[in-house]
């Protein structure tokens, strides 16, 4: 949007202010508040208090974050091998092959995920293969929403690059497992690295098909705050928020340097 | 002879990429491939390399065929258009990338990848990385990464394409001396543009539409040209409509003496005597369509001084005056800088403009002004018209 004159410029930043601040800072700004509120009866939390936040570092609420970062850390790490495994096959793949496993990799993201979770529910709470109950569950269904966003960013890249760099390195007598490992993936490296981060991100705030699967032993640190707000723990839930939202950005951050220096180099 | 190739043909599905090529590359020679984008220049090269199987035909490196070895085993070096330098390596090792493919051990890599650095002058830069190297210093390293695994065989893709023009005369300087560091290294060197090809070529293949057209010693093919296409790819040459006459030919009714089509152009005629009968009637009439073929540079342009003169000239011999001169008008001027290009209409040929190349500091007629065309008899060849 192109704006010249002075007062259409401070009606349009008045304008995003508003909506910026209202809908998405000010949010934010409430689970803070809530997560230090004793009460909060009036306008604004009264009697700060720390407790929350103590209780929500403590016990089960801190069993659930450990949950969430193994979950988030298997899931989004499995979810970055085969995705990129299986973008680096369709690139070769013939055609109608490639557009199959493409589409085979959207449809996560097209299928709401509570649909996702009761269908892996239905799938494997039977023999031969009896995951309900059990951890893995939880990790195959995150991996699954994951794969598809990690398949999506790495074949993306993929199709930036250019195959003269793989044929160049064959040429010079690379067999093709030196052609992958030397060449095509440290070239991905920062795809690979977005995509890791991507899961991790999104696998920390999963809850529609967590919520389906999860056995009691095994419950994540989202699905905690869903139970706690529905039990109308509201403060702690969000002290327990405000952790999982700190947990998160930091590894986003942690990961993003990481990539960030990659491309450097 | 240390690349063959037999009857190689290249298809994508439906698209014919590369058309029976046959050639032959001898070690410490070097091949241009020369033509215009998709003649198909690009997918020989790569068929040689290894990065496509031809849908028919053999290749062979030194006496084995290949045709079926994968690229990693060839141990053909190849020079990619972009370079291809790996972006996360620095230049000494991508320069080291094939010697540690091939295991070599490490005192050795360190010293070959010292020797081509020096080589190529990149010896300061071993610790940089691709992106901080300029256009040129980056074609350097890629020429020593390929010369690295001492191939027999050298491919080079447009090596000078992204350079600018200062910058492309620069390193086809650098190329030719190269070139001698490495003598017993057969070379492939595909290219558009002709002057690299007549620079740095032994012999050129000139290639259109996914064939070979013509493939001769680059001053043959310059000076006596085989086509039509090879004639004004190569130099630009002027092709005139000519007919074959007694003792010469035909040209906007005026004969050029003493000029006879080739045996090459006129097959299974040989004799000046039989040519006549063959070139009227026989041969299905293929002498019909004969081009003069004359460079730019090589007629000469003078002015009209005085119409009548050149009327009485031409009025003595009536309409069939023969000599090597002919009347025409200048209709454009172009200056290049060392000469000027002149475009001329030949009196009587207003379809087909004559191209000529003078000098700078000659005196040039002006535009519009009527002009005598001069084609001395020994810059002309005859080729076959296209379409036969």
């Amino acid at each position: 949007m192109l704006l010249w004159t002075k007062p259409g410029k401070i009606v349009t930043w008045i304008a995003f202010a508003l909506v910026f601040g209202v809908l998405v800072l000010a949010p934010f700004i409430v689970v803070a508040a809530a997560a230090f509120a004793g009460s909060w009866n009036g306008v604004f939390p009264s009697s700060p208090t720390t407790s929350h936040l103590a209780e929500a570092l403590s016990g089960d609420e801190l069993a659930s974050l450990t949950v969430s970062l193994q979950t988030a850390f298997l899931g989004g790490l499995l979810a970055v091998v085969l995705g990129t495994w299986a973008a680096l096959a369709a690139r070769n793949a013939p055609k109608p092959l490639a557009r199959f496993a493409d589409a085979l990799h959207h449809l996560p993201i097209a299928v709401p995920s509570v649909v996702v979770g009761l269908s892996l529910l239905v799938a494997f709470s039977r023999q031969p293969v009896l995951l309900n109950g059990t951890k893995w569950i939880v990790v195959i269904a995150h991996l699954v929403l994951m794969v598809a966003f990690s398949y999506g960013t790495v074949a993306a890249a993929l199709q930036r690059t250019n195959d003269a760099y793989a044929e160049v390195a064959a040429s010079l007598g690379a067999s093709p497992a030196r052609v992958l490992w030397q060449i095509r993936l440290p070239m991905l490296r920062p795809a690979i690295v977005s995509a890791a981060s991507l899961s991790i991100a999104l696998s920390m705030g999963e809850v529609g098909a967590t919520i389906m699967v999860y056995p009691a032993s095994w419950r994540t640190l989202p699905v905690s705050v869903f139970a706690l707000t529905d039990r109308g723990q509201t403060f702690t839930a969000a002290a327990e928020s405000l952790v999982l939202l700190a947990v998160t950005v930091v590894l986003v951050v942690t990961l993003d340097r990481l990539r960030g220096r990659s491309v450097e180099r | 002879m240390t690349v063959r190739l037999e009857d190689v043909t290249v298809r994508f599905g439906q698209t014919v990429a590369l058309e029976g090529l046959d050639l032959t590359v001898a070690a410490g020679e070097t091949v241009a491939l020369l033509g215009p984008s998709g003649s198909g220049k690009s997918t020989a090269l790569k068929a040689i390399a290894g990065f496509v199987r031809p849908s028919r035909g053999r290749i062979w490196l030194a006496g084995a065929d290949v045709t079926d070895v994968p690229p990693a085993r060839r141990g053909i070096g190849v020079v990619v258009q972009q370079y291809a330098l790996f972006p996360h390596l620095r230049v000494a090792d991508n320069v080291a990338f094939g010697l540690r493919a091939a295991r070599k051990p490490k005192a050795e890599v360190a010293r070959r990848v010292a020797e081509v650095l020096e080589m190529v002058g990149m010896a300061k830069y071993a610790r940089r990385y691709p992106r901080e190297l300029s256009g040129g210093q980056q074609q350097r390293v890629a020429i020593a990464r390929a010369l690295a695994i001492q191939p027999p065989v050298l491919l080079l893709d447009e090596p000078l394409a992204a350079l600018d023009a200062q910058l492309r005369a620069d390193m086809l300087g650098e190329l030719q001396k190269l070139r001698r560091e490495v003598p017993d290294v057969a070379i492939v060197y595909v290219t558009h543009d002709q002057s690299e090809a007549l620079a740095l070529a032994d012999r050129i293949a000139v290639m259109r539409d996914a064939r070979l057209v013509d493939i001769a010693p680059a001053a043959d093919l310059y000076s006596a040209p085989p086509s039509a296409f090879t004639a004004s790819f190569l130099g630009g040459a002027n092709l005139l409509p000519v007919e074959v006459v007694e003792g010469g030919v035909r040209l906007a009714g005026q004969t050029l003496a003493g000029l006879r089509p080739q045996a090459a152009t006129l097959p299974g005629d040989a004799g000046g005597a039989s040519y006549q009968g063959a070139g009227r009637s026989g041969a299905g009439g293929r002498s019909e369509a004969l081009l003069l073929c004359i460079r730019p540079h090589a007629i000469k342009l003078s002015d009209r001084v005085g119409e009548a003169d050149a009327v009485g000239e031409r009025g003595e011999g009536g309409g069939a005056t023969a000599g090597d001169s002919w009347p025409g008008v200048l209709v454009g001027a172009q200056w290049r800088g060392a000469s000027s290009r002149l475009t001329c209409v030949i009196d009587g040929l207003p379809a087909v403009s004559v191209q000529v190349d003078v000098p700078t500091g000659e005196c040039l007629p002006e535009v519009g002004a009527k002009v005598s065309i001069e084609l001395p008899v020994e810059a002309c060849t005859l080729v076959a018209a296209e379409g036969r």
